[in-house]
Formats: C-alpha cells, sequence, structure tokens
C-alpha cells in the first residue's frame, strides 16, 4: 500500500446522467462529445483509469447526485464498482465568525458529517467563514468565534470517524493576519488542516515553510499549482476574486504554475505523510485532460521522490 | 414574420452541466464577446434567465441575478449601456424558475426562498426595461415528488399557495409595468393542459407562455393549443425537440434528461420535428403582436445554435 493515495477534488459540474446505455445513439444526435461527459459512470471510469481512487464531493452536487441516485449510500455503492471510494466532502462554514450565528453554524456543520457518513467518507475539508469582502477584517474575538465553531464541529465529526481539516482560500476573512492564529486557537485532537497549495500559497504563506511548521495537523491535501504566489491585499480582499473578468487563472495542475511541488514531497517524505491527496482541476477547460496530465508529472516527477 | 424583432434566449449558453470549456461560461469576459456574435447572428434583443445560483460563491461573472449585474457594472442601466455597445438594444423578458430551491422536505422553505427571488428577479426584470417576466410555476414534478412523496395529497395546498405566490407577482409586475407570463413546461406540476385552471385562478394581467418543444413533448398539437388559448397567450417560446414522452418521464426528478433513453430534449431550432413554420404561420393569421423568443438550451455548441436559429427564422421568412 502506497503512503499517498489520489483522489479527485470534485469539480465537474452537473452529471445528468448515472449510466448511458445509448451511448452510440446519444453520440449521434449531434455528433459532439457531450456523450462522453453526460454519465456518472464514465466520470468514474476516467478517474478509475487514471488512478485516481477517490472522489471528494462538494455541497453543490449533492442536489444532483440525490435525486439520480436516491441516496448517498447508492452513489457511493455505484462509485465503488467502478473502483472510486467517496473520500469526504468539502464544507463552508457559513457566518462561523459571527457569535450569533454560532447554533447554526454548527447544526450545518454537524449535518454536513451526517452527509458524509452516510457517504462513507472520513474527510471534511471546511472553509472556515465567508469571503474577506463585505466582513473582514475579523476582530481577534470574532477569529476566536471561528476556533469555538471549527472545535465543536470537530468534536462532533471526530466522535463519527471524520477528519475535519481547515481549507483556506486566499480571498476569505480568514486571511494572511489571522491564518495561523485560527489554526492554533482549534484543539488540534478535534481539528486538522487541508492545505490546498495553490490557496495558501496566493495567500502569502510559504507552502514549505508552512507544511514543516503545521505537518502534523495536516490530515489531507488539495493539491494544485499556481503562478500567482503571494497576492496583495488589494486582489484578495477585493470582491469575488476567484473567477477574473479576463479569464486569468489562478490555479494550474501540478507542475503548470511555479510551486515547488518536488520540495513539498521531499518533506512529505521527511514527515512520513499518510493519506489521501485530493488533485483539484478548478479552473480548467478539460478537466479529463487535466486528469490525464496530472497523473504523467505524478507518476514521472513526483511518486520517485515520495510514494 | 419580422424576425428582426424576435429575441434569443441566453439560456443558450449551459452554464449547469459539463463539458469542454465551459470555464469560460463564468467570466465576464466570455459574455462581452457573447453579445457581439448574438448581434452578429442578426438578434438584438436577448432573453435572460434569472438565476440566484451565481449570487453564492463569489461567481458573479455570469450576469443573471441582480447581485452579479451590480457587482461587475455597477447599475442595471450601466450593465444595459455595455449590452448596448455590444450590440444588444433590449432585453426582452426574464426567465425564472424555482428548481433551486425544492431541495428539501420544508415546503415554508421552498414557497420563502422562491418568493423572495422571484420578487427580486420581476424588481430586476423592470430595470432591465423587459416586457414580460416568465416564471416556471413549479419546481420539476418529479423534483418534488422527490421530497415530498405523498404530493398527490398535497397537490390542493401546493396549488393554492402557489396561486398565493403567482398573485402577489401578478400586483407587483403591474405595478412595474411588466407582463406576468406562465411558463408551461412539459414537467410542471401544471404542464400542458393542466395551467388552464391556475391561469383562471389568477387575475387577467396574467398571460400564458407557451414553448413549442414543451408541448410537443407533451404529446400537444401545439398550434391548437396555440389557436384555442391565443386570447390568454403573452409570450411564445419557438423551442424544437425530437422527443415525446411516452413513459412518463415529465414525473422523474432529472426530466430534461430522460433516464429511459439518454437525449437531448431541447434541439437547436429548426434541427427537431416541431413544425416552427406551421407555428409562425398560424400566429401571423391570429394578429399575435406579443414577445417571440427563440431558445437553444441544451445546444451543444451556443454559437452554432445561433447560427442554426437565424437558418432556421431565414427559412420562415422564405
Amino acid at each position: 500500500m502506497p503512503n499517498i493515495r489520489y483522489a479527485n477534488m470534485c469539480h465537474w459540474k452537473s452529471i445528468p446522467y448515472r449510466k448511458i446505455d445509448n451511448f452510440r445513439q446519444f453520440y449521434y444526435e449531434d455528433n459532439t462529445n457531450s456523450a462522453y461527459y453526460s454519465d456518472w459512470d464514465n466520470i468514474l471510469k476516467y478517474q478509475s483509469a487514471l488512478g485516481f481512487d477517490g472522489i471528494e464531493i462538494a455541497p453543490w452536487d449533492l442536489a444532483d447526485i440525490l435525486p439520480l441516485f436516491g441516496s448517498p449510500e447508492a452513489f457511493t455503492e455505484f462509485a465503488r464498482e467502478r473502483g472510486v471510494e467517496v473520500i469526504g466532502m468539502f464544507h463552508g462554514a457559513h457566518a462561523s465568525h459571527a457569535a450569533d450565528h454560532f447554533d447554526e453554524a454548527v447544526r450545518s456543520g454537524r449535518e454536513a458529517v451526517d452527509t458524509i457518513v452516510r457517504f462513507g467518507g472520513t474527510y471534511m475539508n471546511t472553509c472556515p467563514t465567508q469571503n474577506y469582502f463585505g466582513t473582514g477584517p475579523l476582530s481577534r474575538d470574532q477569529v476566536q468565534q471561528c476556533a469555538k465553531v471549527m472545535n465543536e464541529i470537530g468534536r462532533y465529526a471526530t466522535d463519527r470517524g471524520v477528519k475535519i481539516g481547515l481549507h483556506n482560500e486566499f480571498f476569505c476573512a480568514i486571511n494572511l493576519p489571522n491564518h495561523r492564529e485560527l489554526i492554533e486557537s482549534t484543539d488540534p485532537k478535534l481539528v486538522h488542516y487541508c492545505i490546498d497549495t495553490a490557496q495558501i500559497s496566493i495567500l502569502g504563506e510559504d507552502l514549505l515553510t508552512f507544511y514543516n511548521d503545521y505537518h502534523d495537523r495536516i490530515s489531507t491535501f488539495h493539491l494544485k499549482d499556481t503562478a500567482s504566489a503571494n497576492q496583495p491585499d488589494s486582489v484578495r480582499y477585493s470582491q469575488d476574486p476567484e473567477i477574473t473578468d479576463d479569464g486569468t487563472r489562478w490555479f494550474w495542475e501540478p507542475g503548470k504554475g511555479e510551486l515547488d511541488f518536488k520540495g513539498l514531497y521531499r518533506l512529505l517524505k521527511q514527515h512520513e505523510f499518510k493519506g489521501w491527496m485530493s488533485i483539484e482541476y478548478d479552473g480548467s477547460p478539460d478537466m479529463l485532460a487535466s486528469m490525464a496530465m496530472t497523473r504523467y508529472y505524478l507518476d514521472n516527477e513526483l511518486r520517485p521522490i515520495y510514494d | 414574420m419580422n424576425s428582426q424583432a424576435l429575441a434569443i434566449s441566453l439560456d443558450l449558453i449551459n452554464r449547469h452541466y459539463q463539458e469542454p470549456n465551459r470555464n469560460r461560461y463564468e467570466s465576464r469576459y466570455f459574455w462581452e464577446e457573447l453579445y457581439t456574435l448574438i448581434a452578429a447572428s442578426g438578434f438584438s434583443a436577448v432573453e435572460m434567465p434569472y438565476e440566484p445560483v451565481w449570487q453564492f460563491g463569489g461567481r458573479s461573472g455570469v450576469p443573471l441575478n441582480r447581485y452579479c449585474v451590480n457587482t461587475k457594472y455597477g447599475t442595471a442601466t450601466e450593465y444595459r449601456a455595455a449590452l448596448s455597445a455590444g450590440g444588444i438594444h433590449q432585453v426582452s423578458g426574464v426567465t425564472f424558475d424555482p428548481n433551486l430551491f425544492m431541495r428539501n422536505d420544508n415546503l415554508d422553505f421552498y414557497f420563502g426562498a422562491s418568493g423572495h427571488f422571484a420578487n427580486e428577479a420581476l424588481g430586476h426584470a423592470a430595470d432591465m426595461g423587459a416586457a414580460y417576466f416568465a416564471i416556471s410555476p413549479s419546481p420539476y414534478y418529479g423534483r418534488i415528488a422527490q421530497y415530498h412523496p405523498d404530493l398527490e395529497s398535497k397537490q390542493a395546498a401546493f396549488t393554492e399557495r402557489t396561486v398565493q405566490l403567482l398573485t402577489g407577482l401578478a400586483e407587483k409586475a403591474q405595478e412595474l409595468g411588466v407582463t406576468l407570463v406562465l411558463r408551461n413546461e412539459y414537467w410542471s406540476l401544471f404542464g400542458g393542459p393542466r395551467i388552464l385552471p391556475l391561469l383562471d385562478a389568477l387575475p387577467a394581467t396574467v398571460k400564458l407562455d407557451v414553448d413549442t418543444a414543451s408541448l410537443f413533448v407533451a404529446g400537444i398539437s401545439a398550434t391548437d393549443f396555440i389557436a384555442a388559448h391565443i386570447d390568454q397567450i403573452g409570450c411564445v417560446h419557438l423551442t424544437d425537440t425530437d422527443f415525446v414522452d411516452t413513459q412518463e418521464v415529465w414525473k422523474s426528478p432529472n426530466p430534461e434528461f430522460p433516464h429511459v433513453q439518454a437525449t437531448q430534449v431541447f434541439r437547436d431550432p429548426g434541427t427537431g420535428s416541431v413544425d416552427l413554420a406551421e407555428i409562425a404561420a398560424l400566429l401571423e393569421r391570429l394578429d399575435y403582436s406579443g414577445p417571440l423568443v427563440c431558445s437553444a438550451r441544451q445546444t451543444r455548441d451556443p454559437f452554432r445554435a445561433l447560427l442554426r436559429t437565424r437558418v432556421m427564422l431565414n427559412n420562415l421568412q422564405n
């Protein structure tokens, strides 16, 4: 068993079919590649064929997956039959910095944990609160309030075999000035950390230093590259910066940006990381191509360092 | 038929389903180029779906709600100026469907959220200078049944709350000078002729929005339906399809993607089996002068669909 197993963070948009039985006929309706991206049967087989044995779903997938499959358990079984396991789900802990939102933030977090358990997952990577714009800067008390919510959700999750991992975006109200303060204000036994390699680099953390400093808190990774590290406040604190007006991409496939992934893998080896690593392709125009490109890079550049 | 007066719906952009290159659809640059391409294909008016989903999660590059428009352009007026600069001089109408809010077994949530965002969408329609606000009066029948297996027994109560919501919208629409029209999708709780009692329960200012493909899917003659209800029709969507629902797909949770057999339900106008020429001729004979909208929803290629639609309209005139 390798030390690292690879998953995909699900960035597929809605997939309307479970399995297309009339594939050729469907293709011939307009002779386009839509048929290739329209059923979970093929999407999961693409993953499996490229060695991504896990999928991390997102809460916005549920509105489509549940009517299509009937239940989380049915989706999990369908994926398992194709060699893919559901490792967890992303969660946004909206307004967890607000004291008057405590009950709602915890309730919502617990519901997400329950959903993950039904999918058979064990990770809940959690964005600690909403965007900076319109919310930040947070006071020290508000950061502590976030930590309180994370600890509470973390306690519930831990009791059910789920690890919550803080997952920071570069544009969140938890941002460079209070990123580490939040981590250090949470209980290490209950709250872990998911390093999104591109997000924290754009935020202004040095990827290798950050991993070195917090390696014992790291539950999993979102592995993606960037050519835009250390963005200024004016970008990170702006309104809705994730999708740019001119199509500029923040995120690239591993190896297509500027992050030192070989250095990271040497540190993973040093700290003997064991667990899942999710690859993320947000911003990709072609997720299947990105997946194949990434597999080549992993097999030829990173796995020889640490596997 | 003056085909220059027709609008094209922006639902031709496949915002929600997976396909290569769809990431472009979330950035402002894509839409601003699109307007010029729409104009180049002979349309100067567009219809806009109103989609609250883009308000959540910071994806405000998709200009399909008030939040996104205000985020990127400041005001509706400035956005309309940007449209005009791209060759789009009119927003004919705004559409709204409440499927996003049928996501649990709480009807108070559904009616509360749908009412809130429908009101916002109606206000946005007025801001955009739209002539009509086209609302789907229910989510997918099968999506309701997914969360409310006892739907049949709840139908009267559901209808009553729908009437209440739509009556409020009708009053506001009248104040704003916008015509409220009810969409008539085949998958609706109020699809096909089931919409007529609902329409009768609403103020006379509320009109029907005929969708030609939806009638075809339901096995209803569009020409007969239009001829019978011409006085109640406030909008016509020229849509095309090859699909006829013989297996109650309309009752499934994902009815635009038939589970019994994968198919593209809505074909690019002119490439399906709906006799759009006959329908256009009938509308002309009946002196219909309301909005006419072409829609290529579910197209595999929006730019090809624009030109296919123009070919279809050119053929209507010949």
